[in-house]
């Protein structure tokens, strides 16, 4: 009985902790990541089955080195959590100083947040001073594209047009105007839509040539 | 050949300085102008450079009528036919003696190897050659005129004009200054002296004077 | 002319200076900072309260400072000490590469040159004993290499580890000085700012914006304080120019009235003025910055400096960077030297059409 309860007990103690993923993504994952490529590279989580046991080896068999509390849990997390991480990477979308919106054709480095671009076979690829012109030659273009990337709302991270989530109507302009706004998650496009007073929220294959022009 | 027909000149303040006075100068002469300060012999002098023009009349100077060049060709018909003798010498103090000399050439912008020789020969013909690096300023007044004269013969000038080139000037230098003219007469050029020197009324060498009294010939 | 010219580029040169300064300032400050006040006096922050502002969505990154002031007695000086975890980022890449340089397993520091000198010359070469809230001593090692350019507007500097840090100010285990907050998409900036002023109530929240807003004020051109300084320099060339253009003296123009007598066209008097203007006007130009340049970054500024600073509440004490916008070198030059010309042409021009005749009378 007494076995029992410590057992239990024990389990409590370094039991997977409860943190928001916001906190995790911003801020444990990247210090984790860290610690692991400067400390002990070559530690992995294979050996362990569960997510106390490799705590516990941190912290107490100090196997990166003698790290504080904090900074053990961040280990931990981003060891523990790694294959959960972000399978493709989309390179950040860069513009050079001539480069222009392949619809409107105004100069892009000024907007560098708003850029959004198509790609084709052979490395042809178009960019957008936003994703209404972007969506403008979509429709009109669609044979053959690769990928279509936009950049979402509140992290700036590149993410696959088609997977995003879309707000139209709120009280953010682009440069172009009224805009489309993207996100990777339907999370973050629903706060934006209550905060930026956003009117409709939708998904790629939702967006039509008609609501788009209706826009400007 | 110097004309001047019918020439009045009248200046902005009312005063007549020449009333129809018409003249004729050859090649090669000596003229001297007899006449009192004031007379307007200077003036002549002056029309005759194309520094004033006629209030009416004409002047023509070896088939050009001047009386009626714009400045800038005025300018350039000193530059090119004209040595004047001021009586103030009017040399730019600040500069030094071959500065002063070879300023009317300097627009032209020639070549060293052309100006250094013209240099040399009037330096020395007018034996200040030692002086050559020497402020203006520095000089005596005698100096200072020959440093005139050299600058009025840089450019070969086919007219001398002198304007009372004796007035400071003792009895020596004064004759040292006539052989000077007079060498100049020698290589064919026109030389008018305006002056009121008794030493130039009988000269062999002037071949006429002319006595200007109150703007008019006498 | 020479006088006028240092003056004028001295003025622009320090403002030049510190506006670069200032720039780099105000790239390497975060986003928002918030920090706690009581009775609207500042008071330290609870470091929790980060991870409640990256719940919001613009907010990419939320990381407490610890930094302050420790008074130095024997040297009557005043430290800036910046605490700093091993696995943090800050916003400002010089933080950071001093951060790489800490050891953090001992107890050890980096200090600026000028520290180190004091702390030197008080006989504290190895160690430096920190005295604590509570009159103990902390002993903390001073490592041998130093921190290369104060670059920051901070003389007296040292960067430790943040626990050694939390220590010397006595903060309790969750205590912090601010906290950065990064905000990924510019626009979203104020925002952002708005949710963690609701969330917190009676916090001071400063937004990157302000300080550039506050920069533009001060060293925009079109703003009041430089605008004054360019009317009384304007104003003071135009009497210079005044004066030339009112006429020569006499002695000039009997000079070119000679000139015109012995042949000179009025385009030859011209061309001759004109190369004496662009020699003078350049010479004086390029003496005058030279002076300026040797004032400026040698002398320091001087009492002009003291014009810019006095009107900052944000710059201390600091040397002058070598600075070269050559922006600013043009406009001194467009100011200065096509003026001067026209000043010393147009008189001459005047002086030169007049009958030559007229002159020599």
């Amino acid at each position: 009985m007494k076995l029992i309860t410590l057992l239990l007990i024990s389990l409590q103690l370094f039991a997977y902790p409860q943190i928001s993923e916001s906190i995790k993504e911003k801020q444990l994952y990247p210090m984790g990541k860290k610690i692991h490529t400067k400390k002990c590279p070559s530690l992995t989580k294979d050996s362990y089955q569960t997510y106390d046991a490799l705590l516990l080896d941190i912290e107490q068999r100090s196997i990166c080195g003698t790290l504080s509390k904090k900074h053990s849990e961040a280990l931990a997390l981003y060891l523990w959590d790694k294959e959960k991480a972000h399978s493709t990477h989309y390179k950040k979308i860069t513009v050079t100083k001539d480069e222009k919106c392949q619809v409107c054709g105004m100069y892009l480095h000024y907007y560098p947040t708003w850029v959004s671009q198509i790609n084709y076979p052979n490395a042809e690829s178009y960019k957008f001073d936003g994703i209404k012109d972007m969506m403008k030659f979509y429709f009109n273009n669609e044979e053959g594209i690769v990928d279509i990337l936009v950049q979402d709302y509140y992290t700036l991270e590149t993410i696959n047009a088609r997977e995003a989530y879309y707000v139209t109507g709120s009280d953010v302009l682009g440069p172009m105007g009224n805009e489309l706004i993207a996100f990777k998650d339907a999370k973050s496009a629903k706060t934006f839509l209550l905060e930026h007073n956003g009117k409709h929220l939708y998904r790629f294959d939702a967006l039509s040539e008609k609501m788009v022009r209706a826009l400007d | 050949m110097i004309e001047l027909k019918n020439v009045v000149k009248k200046y902005a303040n009312g005063v007549v300085a020449i009333e129809d006075l018409s003249l004729k100068l050859n090649r090669g002469e000596l003229i001297v102008l007899k006449g009192v300060s004031g007379s307007g012999k200077s003036t002549i002098l002056s029309l005759i450079a194309g520094l004033s023009k006629p209030s009416s009349g004409d002047i023509v100077v070896d088939d050009k009528h001047i009386s009626k060049l714009p400045d800038h060709f005025a300018a350039a018909f000193r530059r090119d036919n004209i040595g004047f003798i001021f009586q103030k010498y009017n040399l730019i103090s600040s500069l030094s003696v071959a500065e002063n000399i070879l300023l009317p050439l300097y627009p032209l912008n020639l070549p060293k190897e052309e100006l250094e020789p013209r240099l040399q020969e009037v330096l020395n013909s007018l034996s200040i050659e030692d002086k050559r690096d020497r402020k203006v300023k520095d000089l005596s007044g005698g100096e200072q005129q020959r440093v005139a004269i050299a600058r009025a013969s840089i450019n070969n000038p086919n007219i001398i004009l002198a304007d009372e080139p004796t007035a400071n000037l003792d009895e020596k230098l004064s004759l040292a200054f006539i052989k000077m003219l007079e060498g100049l007469k020698a290589s064919n050029r026109t030389v008018v002296v305006a002056t009121h020197d008794p030493l130039f009324f009988d000269l062999e060498s002037v071949d006429r004077v002319i006595e200007i009294r109150d703007g008019k010939v006498v | 002319m020479t006088l006028l010219v240092a003056l004028v580029a001295t003025t622009l040169f320090i403002a030049d200076s510190m506006k670069a300064e200032y720039k780099q300032d105000i790239q390497t400050a975060p986003d928002i900072v918030v920090s706690a006040q009581k009775a609207l006096r500042y008071k330290t922050i609870d470091e929790t309260q980060a991870a409640r502002f990256l719940e919001i969505d613009g907010v990419s990154n939320a990381i407490p400072r610890v930094w302050g002031e420790y008074y130095f007695a024997k040297g009557n000086v005043r430290f800036k000490i910046v605490g700093l975890d091993e696995f943090e980022n800050s916003t400002n890449s010089t933080l950071n590469r001093l951060r790489d340089r800490l050891s953090y397993d001992t107890n050890m520091m980096l200090l600026s040159p000028k520290v180190k000198a004091i702390l030197n010359k008080n006989y504290y070469k190895d160690y430096f004993n920190f005295i604590l809230q509570d009159g103990t001593l902390l002993r903390v090692n001073i490592s041998q290499k130093s921190i290369a350019i104060p670059s920051i507007r901070d003389e007296y500097l040292i960067v430790m580890p943040k626990e050694l840090a939390r220590k010397i100010f006595a903060y309790a285990d969750n205590e912090a000085t601010d906290i950065a907050v990064s905000v990924k998409n510019s626009e979203e900036i104020a925002f952002s700012a708005r949710k963690i002023a609701a969330l917190l109530g009676n916090a001071k929240i400063s937004i990157k914006d302000d300080l550039i807003v506050e920069y533009e004020q001060m060293y925009n051109y079109r703003s009041g304080f430089f605008l004054t300084i360019f009317i009384i320099t304007f104003f003071t060339f135009f009497v210079i120019i005044y004066d030339r253009l009112s006429g020569l003296n006499s002695e000039q123009k009997r000079e070119i009235g000679i000139l015109k007598a012995i042949g000179w066209r009025v385009e030859d008097v011209l061309k001759t003025k004109l190369y004496e203007g662009l020699i003078i006007s350049l010479f004086s130009y390029s003496l005058g910055i030279i002076l300026a340049m040797v004032y400026t970054f040698i002398f320091n500024g001087g009492i002009l400096k003291n014009i810019f600073l006095s009107s900052s509440r944000l710059l201390e004490h600091v040397p002058l960077q070598f600075h070269l916008d050559y922006a600013t070198l043009a406009l001194l030059f467009l100011i200065s030297v096509p003026l001067y010309i026209c000043a010393t042409i147009i008189p001459s021009w005047i002086a030169a059409t007049v009958d030559a005749d007229e002159v020599m009378r």
